[in-house]
């Protein structure tokens, strides 16, 4: 018993330093600059859809010992499951190359080498843990450092709360510093870079590393309501200290290493440290986990070997599938778009995908063949249909609009 | 006549089922299945197919002939139906992972691309 709440506890608190990526940082600190507080309840209902989604995957495979990439090849058939395999390679691919942007960049706030330079040798260090480092350090390295980022509420407490005059922005946005273009384009991001697919394909293959049964169904509700609850608290306090700290000084934070100011306000150079670290935390984190997602859906998909505990060669499809995912996202990367635009961008891109990459999860969550009396309840069901929905009809608006005006 | 004690599977629980061996080694997905007509009429399946023509197939039955232009089977194998011991979402084959053609290109990447890099667990 002792230690099932110690492996609660640590599942809570990796769920909050695992939150935020490269994603949710650009979409946050951007939406507090642009718009103050207009898009807080963007984060909340993306919240509660990746908190439901987290339980029902980490339920699903629990339960059915199957993971997610599993089913859907043997339920659906492959011609099916080649649908969210092509969405997963095109948005998870962009979203790795901005991933390991923002640990250059991090890199780059505490030595001054320019981020390019950073890029390829992060690239490797990145390689060098998917290839060797056994599952649980993956898991729980980086999460334990994005701790950091409650940093972020140290911030605004420190700036003194957050202002008045700001408060009237959470029912009434700014539209003074961006275009409405922009307002749905960042609802659209922000939704996709917290309900990112990669999750699901991550957690449900974790919880077969970790070999979980039914009885793992407490730790499992505890972990996804509790910690990814908590994790937002970084992402949104992130954004109110865009709003406070950089709207006022007329910066729509372009870049990732912008943002930090955010932090350098409150707390000066000790907190460009802070952000610093918090990006390279969570970034890392999210690298890791958006490569092995990949890598474990193929190889689950085509019924290979996989595991992170298993000797590369051992699994060595799944070990070489991983290593060219990895060099193709280091390729895109490497062309040299800003991590910030392009973590905005593939954010947008995945709320576009979301409708193909979860509806299959919604049809197997229902499923007693799966789940036997676990199946989902009706308001869970409406409640991710809904914000599946949203997300996607605001991608499909806003994204040509920002490809036509040139994104920013 | 269905006896009641018998388990039932249509060929759609068998398409896409994991192949799992012996030595519990993962080594692929069914993709197709062959059966042949017997002298009475009956159809009885014969071989599970696995291999990028019979997927393609899956996708397009032109993309199937398409595949084998190039490839020439080369990478199509089979596995006879008897070999299964046990059916259900994962069906457990009777051999070893050696003993199947299905998967050898696990040790083939492994022997041959992964020996090149260091921490390979070789």
């Amino acid at each position: 018993m002792k230690k099932q709440w110690l492996s609660i506890a640590l599942g809570v608190v990796t769920a909050i330093g695992g939150f935020l990526d490269a994603g949710t940082v650009a979409t946050a600190g951007e939406a507090g600059a642009k718009f103050g507080l207009g898009l807080i309840w963007a984060i909340l209902a993306a919240t509660l859809a990746v908190m439901l989604l987290v339980e029902m995957v980490g339920r699903f495979t629990a339960v059915s010992k199957k993971t997610y990439a599993d089913a859907i090849r043997e339920d659906f058939g492959f011609r099916f499951y080649l649908l969210p395999l092509t969405s997963e390679l095109i948005a998870e691919s962009l979203l790795l190359a901005a991933e390991i942007g923002g640990v250059a960049i991090a890199l780059s706030l505490f030595t001054g080498i320019p981020w390019h330079t950073l890029f390829p040798f992060v690239a490797l260090f990145i390689w060098i843990l998917a290839w060797r480092a056994p599952f649980d350090l993956i898991e729980n390295g980086p999460a334990l450092l994005g701790l950091v980022t409650l940093s972020f509420l140290a911030g605004i407490v420190a700036l003194g709360g957050i202002p008045a005059h700001l408060l009237p922005t959470l029912w009434h946005p700014n539209f003074q510093r961006g275009s409405v273009a922009d307002y749905l384009y960042l609802v659209a991001a922000i939704i996709g870079s917290t309900i990112s697919p990669y999750l699901l394909y991550f957690y449900s293959s974790g919880a077969r590393e970790e070999r979980w049964s039914r009885r793992s169904l407490v730790l499992n509700r505890v972990t996804a309501i509790v910690g990814m609850g908590f994790g937002s608290i970084g992402s949104m306090a992130l954004l109110v200290l865009g709003a406070i700290v950089l709207q006022p000084l007329q910066i729509s934070s372009n870049t990732l290493g912008e943002l930090g100011l955010a932090m350098a306000k409150p707390f000066g150079i000790t907190g460009s440290f802070l952000f610093a670290s918090a990006l390279f935390a969570t970034c890392l984190g999210a690298a890791l986990e958006v490569l092995l997602a990949v890598s474990y859906n193929i190889a689950q998909g085509f019924g290979w070997e996989w595991g992170e505990n298993k000797k590369p060669v051992e699994a060595a499809r799944f070990n070489l599938v991983m290593t060219i995912f990895l060099l193709i996202a280091a390729a895109i990367g490497l062309i040299g778009i800003d991590p910030l635009q392009l973590a905005l961008f593939a954010s947008t891109v995945i709320a576009l995908f979301l409708p193909i990459s979860l509806s299959p999860f919604l049809i197997l969550m229902n499923d007693p063949q799966y789940l036997g009396n676990k199946t989902n309840g009706r308001f869970t069901n409406i409640a991710v249909i809904c914000i599946l929905l949203l997300a996607f009809l605001v991608a499909l608006v806003s994204l040509p609009l920002e490809i036509i005006t040139g994104g920013g | 006549m269905i006896d009641p004690n018998d388990e039932i599977f249509s060929v759609r629980d068998i398409l896409d089922s994991q192949l799992q061996t012996r030595d519990r080694r993962k080594i692929g997905r069914v993709a197709d299945i062959e059966a042949e007509t017997r002298a009475d009429g009956s159809l009885k399946l014969t071989y599970l197919v696995v291999g990028p023509q019979a997927l393609a197939g899956r996708v397009h039955p032109r993309l199937r002939a398409f595949l084998r232009f190039f490839l020439r089977d080369r990478f199509e194998h089979r596995i006879p139906l008897s070999e299964v011991t046990k059916f259900g979402p994962t069906l457990y084959l009777r051999g070893k992972a050696e003993n199947y053609a299905v998967g050898q290109s696990e040790r083939w990447i492994a022997e041959h691309i992964l020996r090149w890099i260091p921490g390979n667990g070789l």
